[in-house]
């Protein structure tokens, strides 16, 4: 039986699009266990959401052709918070930041308002030719 | 052709005796499984006026590129003079919808059957 009091690490790296996202939703499923949350977790699945979003963007802008640097990814859970960071190598994003919920016959334009509403941070830095995400969320 | 060995969406489809496309996807509705569904309206909305009903339950995860490829389904099907109705999302497919608004384009019902009455 898991617990929230004991602190969690995953670490991993990944370049392709459908072995990254594999591994983030394994990444919450692993902290699910060792929390010992219910599959319906409401938080923990607003988390993995907002994840699931960043994952996305950083797995595809993040990655354009010809990038030889691995998508790095860390997730830990300590004192009920859990924090997720991702760096990519991609262009910078910072035009895109503040995009608001696109009209809803928009196909296309929802990720980042999503994952900022879906957790209590959502920061981006740009360091030389790095992007790093990080999305913190009290569980 | 190679398939995939892994896809991230498995898509099923079968006809009701009313004439009705049920539409069956498993597995996450994602920026990867998202083609995989608007294949299967593409071919549906080829035969003309279609009615179709999207059956959710097997889908675990949708993210916003799945949101769009559903809003591209319904554009679609609406310009083939056809109706979508959406049936049995989960609790994390419902809070993205709510989310986003589009619980108010798409009016979604707790079970296929529900879905199927009238249509």
């Amino acid at each position: 039986m898991g617990s929230d009091h004991e602190p969690f690490e995953f670490r991993a790296t990944f370049a392709e699009l459908d072995e990254g996202l594999d591994v983030l939703h394994r990444s919450v499923e692993r902290l699910r266990l060792a929390t010992g949350r219910s599959a319906d977790d409401r938080p923990l699945m607003l988390f993995e959401t907002a994840l699931g979003e960043i994952g996305s963007n950083v797995l595809t802008h993040g990655r354009p052709p010809g990038t030889e640097r691995p998508v790095e990814y860390d997730l830990r859970f300590e004192s009920g918070i859990v924090v997720a960071s991702l760096t990519d190598s991609g262009p910078p994003v910072h035009e895109h930041l503040a995009r608001e919920m696109p009209h809803v016959d928009s196909e296309a334009g929802r990720g980042l308002a999503m994952a900022r509403a879906l957790v209590d941070e959502l920061g981006y830095e740009r360091v030389g030719e790095v992007n790093t995400w990080r999305l913190v969320k009290r569980l | 052709m190679l398939v995939a060995s892994k896809l991230s969406l498995d898509v099923q489809t079968r006809q009701t005796d009313g004439g009705v496309a049920v539409i069956v996807p498993s597995g996450r509705l994602d920026v990867a499984g998202a083609p995989a569904l608007k294949d299967a309206i593409s071919q549906l909305a080829k035969n003309g006026p279609p009615k179709v009903v999207i059956d959710m339950e097997g889908i675990s995860f949708v993210d916003s590129t799945g949101l769009g490829s559903v809003i591209a389904a319904l554009k679609e099907i609406r310009s083939s003079q056809g109706e979508l109705r959406l049936a049995a999302p989960n609790q994390q497919v419902r809070v993205v919808l709510e989310l986003t608004t589009l619980d108010r384009v798409f009016p979604y019902y707790a079970t296929v059957e529900e879905a199927l009455t009238g249509f």
